[in-house]
């Protein structure tokens, strides 16, 4: 049996109260394991799309499915159970500012249920990843912009989500880090996750080469890689908005 | 053994600082309450006890220029007639001490109430104190001391339990008012906290929190907060009776009966505190479940 495409998108219209549309007529379908970039001028509705996603919106129209379940239309109590299967690196890092990092890290594991031995031992295990073993006791208003952004990142990956959106992930990194970050990313990509990450950066798109979809006016367009990459998949979009 | 850990910053926010003194206030008067109900319980049951099955019979004081035994001749008949009816357990004429002792709250001890002109009381205790028997005792007397006055305390009495009732029905109604209000004040407080920590909450849905996650935290701090109040409120309200026992012990004990809250009060005070802690908390959990429903 195939699996559920990770986002199927049909005609999804969204506009805030009574403003114009800030998305149009989007279609798109995001097959389980692929790895997107999100590119597009400011204003052009980048984190709106995010929103959607992570179900911080509905759509004023049209239809979101996520592993194959319509969330538009998905009661109340059907959210966390899909939440936990999305990891979300907001581009404002939203950390707890009264939680340690290794509190901060290990809330999916927690708000999941797992014991605090397991949960010991993966965040220890990811934030050493992202560089911040000696960190773990620190509260993030004492991080700097760039290890608040590892922190976010370490907690939208650490329960392994099945579908990963990132906001500006690597904005406020230096080049090392931001290597080691899109390595993270690749990894997880490669275990199976579905990677969506907004970026101005043409930088980082050039340099990873994944497929990219672009908004512009509300509307979606999928664009080639810019450098063909070892680690992208084929391609995942199968319609786009016209 | 329940984990007090929380994701949110719960305990250094405004609601977190008044719940325990709010609590502590409603506890002290729930407190109150109950145990102005018992007091009345107490008294009613106490008076009930001390009036059922008897009368007394009062024989008035003839002139003074009337022979000196006359009054005792007419209070001796008065017996007579009393000990020969078939209800009557026994009847007893109070010494003139007796009626002084009853005479002391008014007139001061030692007062010697010899020079005015009381009546003689005898004391009649009833084996059956239906009215038709009453009526018995009283034609029986009337028989031979016409102007006898039999008092069965029912009037009396019923003016007693008529007040009684109307006390204990405003101490039900404070302790239904507390409530409510204690109830009342911790949705405002929740809702303030919920408020104050919306973008928390919203980060704990993302991540996949249940709302009943978050109601579980808030539960947890408001039973936390609650506890102490209940502690203090618990604390104050035993003084204040203490208190209350000690002034009322120098009251004469001519006026009031004595009056016991008995094992069962003071069993009952930590329930009141239990059961304010257990109120909070629910309504805390219901709370934020009701207003996390309108989020999406």
């Amino acid at each position: 049996m195939s699996q559920a495409p990770a986002v199927t998108l049909n005609n999804v219209s969204l506009r805030y109260e009574e403003g114009p549309d800030v998305l149009t007529g989007l279609n798109l379908t995001l097959q389980q394991g692929a790895f997107h970039f999100l590119t597009g001028p400011s204003g052009a509705g980048k984190t709106s799309l995010l929103k959607l996603l992570y179900l911080d919106q509905r759509p004023t129209n049209g239809v979101v499915h996520l592993f194959g379940t319509n969330v538009t239309a998905a009661a109340r109590g059907e959210l966390p159970a899909i939440r936990r299967k999305v990891g979300v690196v907001f581009q404002e890092f939203r950390l707890l500012d009264h939680l340690s990092t290794f509190d901060n890290v290990a809330l999916p594991l927690r708000v999941a249920g797992l014991s605090e031995p397991e949960i010991k031992s993966n965040v220890t295990e990811l934030l050493s990843w992202v560089g911040l073993e000696d960190y773990m006791d620190a509260s993030p208003p004492i991080l700097s912009g760039g290890q608040k952004q590892r922190v976010a990142i370490a907690r939208a990956v650490v329960n392994r989500p099945r579908l990963i959106l990132a906001d500006e992930p690597t904005g406020n990194v230096d080049d090392q880090i931001a290597l080691r970050l899109m390595q993270l990313f690749i990894e997880l990509n490669k275990l199976g996750s579905t990677i969506v990450i907004a970026t101005h950066s043409e930088q980082l798109v050039q340099r990873f080469g994944f497929p990219r979809l672009t908004l512009a006016n509300g509307n979606l367009t999928e664009l080639p890689p810019l450098s063909p990459h070892p680690d992208a998949k084929g391609p995942v979009v199968e319609r786009t908005a016209p | 053994m329940m984990s007090l850990r929380t994701d949110l910053p719960l305990g250094g926010d405004s609601a977190s600082k008044f719940i325990p003194w709010l609590v502590a206030i409603m506890v002290f008067l729930g407190i109150l309450s109950v145990s102005g109900m018992t007091v009345f319980d107490s008294i009613l049951s106490g008076w009930s006890r001390s009036v059922t099955g008897t009368v007394t019979v009062q024989i008035p004081a003839l002139p003074a220029s009337t022979e000196e035994d006359a009054n005792e001749a007419r209070t001796a008949r008065a017996l007579d007639a009393l000990t020969v009816l078939p209800n009557v357990e026994s009847a007893r004429a109070l010494t003139d001490e007796e009626i002084d002792a009853l005479l002391a709250p008014w007139l001061g001890e030692g007062a010697a109430a010899g020079n005015l002109p009381l009546p003689d009381l005898i004391d009649v205790s009833l084996s059956d104190d239906s009215a038709d028997a009453i009526e018995n005792v009283k034609a029986a007397v009337a028989a031979v001391v016409p102007d006898a006055i039999i008092d069965d305390h029912r009037r009396w009495f019923e003016h007693l339990i008529d007040l009684t009732e109307g006390f204990r029905t405003l101490t039900i109604g404070v302790a239904t008012v507390v409530t409510l209000a204690l109830a009342l004040t911790i949705i405002y407080a929740t809702r303030a906290s919920l408020t104050e920590f919306k973008e928390v909450i919203s980060v704990l849905h993302f991540i996949g929190a249940k709302d009943m996650y978050v109601a579980s935290q808030f539960a947890k701090r408001t039973l936390v907060a609650a506890t102490k109040g209940c502690a203090g409120g618990l604390t104050a309200g035993l003084i204040a009776l203490i208190i209350i026992g000690v002034l009322a012990s120098n009251v004469e004990s001519g006026f009031l009966p004595d009056i016991n809250l008995g094992i069962a009060f003071w069993l009952t005070s930590p329930l009141v505190a239990l059961m304010a802690a257990g109120l909070a908390m629910v309504t805390a959990y219901l709370t934020v479940l009701s207003t996390l429903r309108s989020m999406i």
